[in-house]
Parts: C-alpha cells; sequence; structure tokens
C-alpha cells in the first residue's frame, strides 16, 4: 500500500515526470545548439575567460528569474523587479556607507538592508493583490512606479558609491574561474529546487497555479502562498540589488530599467507557462544561460545591436509558441 | 467624495500658490527640464534653485518629467506656462522636433523663450517659421576633447572602442560624432561602436563581451560617466590595467577613478549652473535686452589628473 501511494504521488509530482525531463532536455539541446554555433562561427566564445564573463553577466538575471518563477508558477506576475532591485540597491547604498562602522559590519548591514527592502516590496505586491484578488500585472505596475520613486527620493538621483573593498572583492572574487556572485545564483537556484519539488509547500505552489479552487476546497490558505510567492520574489530582488553593488560598486537609482522583462523571458524562455502550474527553476536556470548565451555570441559575432535586440525577441515569441503546443499535449 | 474634496483643496491650493507668485512684480520664469531621474539634471535643478535663491529677483517654476522619452508632459508644462502667464520659459528639450510647436505658440504668446542644453531641430524651425538662439554646450565638441586625450596617447593605429548611449538621442549623437571625429584626427582604428543605453550594468556586460572580441583594444570611449565605471569594472575583472578609458559628465563617482589613472579623462559641461546661466539670458531679455541670437556657448572643460 505504502509503495503504490508513493509512486502515485511520484507521478502527479511534475518536475519528476518523463515529460519534464524531456521537455528541460530540448532546451537544453536548443542551448547546446547555440553554444555549437557560436563556438564555430567565432574565435573566443569558447575560452575560460568568456565563459567567465556569461556566467557574470547572467548572474543579476538568473537571480531575479528564480524568484520571478514562483510568481508566475502560482499564475502571477511581477513587473516591479527591476525597481525593487535599484531601490534596494540605493537603501543598502545609504547603509553602507554609513559613517561609524567597520567594513564587516557595514557590508552586514548592507546585505540585511537591501533583502528587507525586497521582501517588503514582496510582501505588499503579494498582499495587495492576493487579498482583493486584482491582477497582480497592475499592482506590480503600480510598485514599479513606487520603487523607482522611491530609489529616485531616497539617493536624490545621485550615484552612491565608495563601498567597503572587501565588498568589491566579493563581487569579483573568482573559484576556478566560476564567480563567487554566479555561486551564489546557483545557490539559490538549487534551494528554490528543492522548495518547489520536495516541500509540500512546493506542492501547493504548482496546485494554486493548476487550480486555485481545489486548493482553496483543500483547506489550504492561497493568500498565504500567494503572499509567500510575491515575498521571495521580493527577497530575490534584494540579493540582486547585492549582487549589483557588489559588481559594480555603485548604486544607482536608475538602474535595473527593464530588467524585469529579461526575468520573465528567462522564465518563459525556461519553459515555465505564463498561465502557472507548470514549469521548473531547471529551465528558468536555462533559459537565462541563453538569453546570455546569445547576448554574448551575437557581439562576439559582431552583429548590430539593432539585430541583436530583433533576434532576442524573436526567441521569446518562440518560445511561446512552444509552450503552447506543449500546455496542448499536457491536456491530452 | 472625501477624495474629491481633497483633490479639490489641492488644486485650489496650487492656485493659490501660483496665484501670489504673479501677483509679485518679480519677473516668472518657467523651467522645463528632462528626466529628474538623471543626476545631471538634478543637479541642474538643485542649482537653478540655488540660484534663484541668490538673485531673489525672480520667481521660478520647475518641472521635469518621468523619464527622458517622456516629451508629452514638457508639451503639457509649455501649455501651462502660457496658462499661467510666465514671462519666460527656459526649456531643455526632449526632443528636438516635438518641442517646436508649443514653444512657437509661447513666442506668439510673447512669452521670452530660452532653448539650453539640447538644441532644437533646424528644420522643424524653419517649417514653423521659427527663430530661436541655443545656449548650450557643443557635445561634440566635448566628446572631441576627451577622444583627443585620447589619441594623443595612443598615437596613429591606436585601437579604440566607442561604448554610446541611447540610439536616436541627440546628445548621444553628438558625442558619437565627436568621438568620431578624434578617431579622425588622431587616426585611430575604430574596432566597434555599441549602444550600453547609458547605463553602468549594460556598460560593463557589453564592454567585457567587445573585449573578448577584441582583446587588443587600446582606448574606450564612452558617452557618459556611468557607462565609463562600467567599462573600469569590467577592465577590473579581466585584469587589464593596460587600457585607457574616457568619458563624459564629470560625475562625482568618477572622480577617484581619475586622480587614481583608472581613468583618463572626463568632459565637464558644467551642467549644475546650465540653468542657472540660462535664466540670466533670458532675464536679460525680459527686462529689455537685445534677442538672444545663434549658438551661445556654455562652457565646457577637459578633466584629467592633474
Amino acid at each position: 500500500m505504502t509503495t503504490q501511494t508513493l509512486s502515485e504521488s511520484g507521478r502527479s509530482t511534475p518536475q519528476l515526470s518523463l515529460r519534464t525531463v524531456l521537455h528541460n532536455a530540448g532546451i537544453g539541446l536548443a542551448l547546446l545548439a547555440l553554444i555549437v554555433f557560436f563556438s564555430v562561427f567565432t574565435e573566443h566564445f569558447l575560452t575560460p575567460n568568456n565563459i567567465t564573463n556569461i556566467l557574470t553577466q547572467i548572474t543579476i538575471n538568473l537571480v531575479l528569474a528564480v524568484g520571478m518563477t514562483f510568481v508566475i508558477l502560482v499564475g502571477g506576475i511581477d513587473l516591479s523587479v527591476g525597481s525593487v532591485m535599484a531601490f534596494a540597491a540605493v537603501v543598502a547604498g545609504k547603509a553602507i556607507t554609513l559613517p561609524g562602522f567597520g567594513p564587516a559590519e557595514a557590508i552586514a548591514l548592507a546585505v540585511v538592508a537591501a533583502t528587507m527592502t525586497g521582501v517588503l516590496c514582496g510582501v505588499f505586491n503579494g498582499v495587495i493583490s492576493a487579498y482583493w484578488a486584482l491582477p497582480s500585472f497592475i499592482i506590480t505596475l503600480g510598485m514599479l512606479n513606487i520603487a523607482r520613486g522611491a530609489a529616485l527620493q531616497v539617493s536624490d538621483a545621485q550615484t552612491i558609491y565608495s563601498f567597503p573593498l572587501a565588498f568589491e572583492e566579493f563581487g569579483s572574487a573568482m573559484i576556478y574561474g566560476v564567480p563567487v556572485v554566479f555561486l551564489v545564483a546557483l545557490l539559490l537556484v538549487f534551494v528554490a529546487w528543492f522548495i518547489l519539488n520536495f516541500t509540500v509547500f512546493g506542492r501547493i505552489l504548482y496546485g494554486i497555479g493548476n487550480n486555485e479552487e481545489a486548493v482553496r476546497l483543500a483547506g489550504h490558505s492561497v493568500f498565504r502562498y500567494k503572499v509567500a510567492a510575491f515575498t521571495i520574489c521580493g527577497f530575490t530582488a534584494g540579493i540582486a540589488a547585492i549582487v549589483y553593488m557588489a559588481r559594480l560598486n555603485i548604486s544607482s537609482p536608475i538602474a535595473g530599467i527593464g530588467f524585469e522583462l529579461n526575468a520573465i523571458a528567462a522564465v518563459i524562455i525556461g519553459g515555465t507557462s505564463l498561465s502557472g502550474g507548470r514549469g521548473s527553476v531547471i529551465g528558468t536556470l536555462l533559459g537565462a544561460v541563453i538569453i546570455g548565451v546569445l547576448a554574448n555570441g551575437l557581439i562576439l559575432i559582431g552583429l548590430s545591436d539593432f539585430m541583436r535586440q530583433m533576434i532576442t525577441g524573436v526567441v521569446i515569441v518562440f518560445a511561446v509558441i512552444l509552450d503552447h503546443y506543449r500546455a496542448k499535449y499536457a491536456a491530452k | 467624495m472625501k477624495l474629491l474634496k481633497i483633490a479639490a483643496g489641492a488644486v485650489s491650493g496650487l492656485a493659490m500658490l501660483a496665484g501670489t507668485a504673479m501677483a509679485d512684480d518679480k519677473p516668472v520664469v518657467g523651467l522645463i527640464m528632462k528626466s529628474l531621474a538623471n543626476e545631471f539634471f538634478q543637479n541642474m535643478m538643485v542649482g537653478a534653485q540655488a540660484h534663484q535663491e541668490k538673485r531673489g529677483d525672480y520667481e521660478l517654476l520647475a518641472v521635469g518629467m518621468q523619464n527622458e522619452t517622456d516629451f508629452e508632459s514638457q508639451i503639457n508644462a509649455v501649455e501651462n506656462f502660457i496658462t499661467q502667464g510666465v514671462d519666460a520659459i527656459v526649456v531643455a528639450p526632449a526632443d528636438s522636433r516635438a518641442m517646436v510647436r508649443p514653444l512657437k505658440k509661447a513666442m506668439d504668446a510673447g512669452i521670452v523663450v530660452v532653448n539650453f542644453d539640447v538644441a532644437l531641430d533646424e528644420d522643424a524651425k524653419k517649417q514653423r517659421g521659427v527663430e530661436l538662439a541655443f545656449v548650450g554646450p557643443d557635445n561634440r565638441g566635448g566628446a572631441k576633447l576627451a577622444g583627443d586625450a585620447l589619441g594623443e596617447k595612443l598615437g596613429e593605429g591606436g585601437k579604440v572602442v566607442i561604448i554610446e548611449g541611447n540610439p536616436g538621442a541627440d546628445n548621444a549623437t553628438q558625442r558619437r560624432l565627436g568621438f568620431e571625429d578624434s578617431v579622425a584626427e588622431f587616426k585611430l582604428d575604430l574596432l566597434d561602436s555599441r549602444t550600453a543605453h547609458w547605463e553602468t550594468e549594460e556598460a560593463n556586460s557589453v564592454f567585457s563581451n567587445m573585449l573578448t572580441a577584441h582583446p587588443d583594444i587600446q582606448g574606450v570611449m564612452a558617452a557618459n560617466d556611468s557607462m565609463a565605471i562600467g567599462v573600469v569594472k569590467a577592465l577590473e575583472s579581466a585584469g587589464r590595467d593596460d587600457i585607457l578609458v574616457v568619458g563624459f559628465d564629470n560625475i562625482p563617482a568618477v572622480g577617484p577613478m581619475i586622480e587614481d589613472g583608472r581613468m583618463l579623462a572626463t568632459v565637464d559641461q558644467f551642467g549644475t549652473d546650465m540653468a542657472a546661466n540660462a535664466i540670466d539670458l533670458a532675464l536679460e531679455v525680459v527686462q529689455g535686452g537685445p534677442e538672444l541670437e545663434g549658438w551661445v556657448k556654455t562652457p565646457i572643460e577637459l578633466v584629467t589628473a592633474n
């Protein structure tokens, strides 16, 4: 009996089904094709330095996209992550440059300030949109403006600079050519993957995206889970702010304009359904890598900025068309 | 209902404020700027406010916009100023064509108009029959100053790349042309030229990729300092200290970089004083001085380590 129950629950787990594995393999193959293409047509693509560059460059988008995956899985969207990242960076920038703290304390203070700012914005997004059942598209559009305005207000529109040396070192540190900030992002991916696949919490998030009413009837508070999803997204925006600051050694109130779209693109290219309930954070990781490889490879090939933008757009449209057929197939 | 009342109260309060401003004998200057989210214009507005307090013989009404491309709100601001009957409008146009028509309307209403920072389009002016001077820096000449500093260091055949501002923005175009003038004069080898939309993080990524494609780059011309910072960070992570970087704007954050040689030079166009100077010129005309003509160039200066 026990065995049967286990296998049944195993089958109802979308991430572990054969279909999902095949699907991630599909994205992986697309990525592999891109890598082969750029390796053949450019001289420097497959060099250790360039791979380090790509990993550095995708880190912020990956961090934001991990949080975004949670929100999209429950059928929501968060348009505010770029602005929230800038707001968190400015608040943390103010904190880290406060006089009278040693480097270690200042950095700790900045990390707390950035993540708390992100979490508070996420809680706001979640509570408002879930309590009144309002479209998160609009609520987070509001937050996009609130957070951007707040970032400008707090910083007086000035770039904040001169952070402790140790913070700079963290931003540019490498372990065998792998940027430490990327390892932080990878850790987030792992934690998210674990939560989504191996905890009741994660299963319920998928359930909400598939059939909110069923989750409610089963006696779970949909409100609480939705707020949690948005809070996680806010938290990752705070982490992204730390990565931004460590990498560039400044806090700019105009940072992150349009980053929400890149994060959403990574999630969608990674095969998570915009209507919720289907997808995986591993797909998101692959989606972020695809976007980063395209941005890098198309420059190495020498393609113009405008062509580059067009091609990235085409890839997003293509991913959504694929998702349409995947949904049809899944419904059968 | 309550909300409506509050709104009504706020509107009448604003009207009263405007009323008192008008009631004074002092001339009223309407200042229209671009995005106050931009450090440069924020400082400019602070400079203008300080100037107003110092002079004290005029009233200042200042408006900015949400972002660099929000020209709708600039047009609305001109129309509001016409309705309020200001004596002068001092404007940094977000779009050099779209602003010509509303400004013509203001001039027809007898308002002194001074165009600063970005010049209105010559053809658009001709088409509307507008004669209007321009008060502002020579972005192209400024960029050439920075480019020349780089050219002198590198000499003939030096391999350079350009990091551009927003495609289509007038100052971005002028700065690119200025850099290209230096490239031509010093016979530099321009390997690549790409936009990073004025932004640090994007410049950091875009330049890292350019450096991978062209490891032999010797010099970088960035169209503003925010992007130059991104380039400097990319060079640090690549462990390269043999590549020279020039920027534009002289924002405080690049001060230490110029001092310790991570940047070769930047260009100061004294943005903090720019609006204030334009206001001075406008007030002279309001008080019966001669009309401005042609291009009144404002100072620019190359900033280097010593």
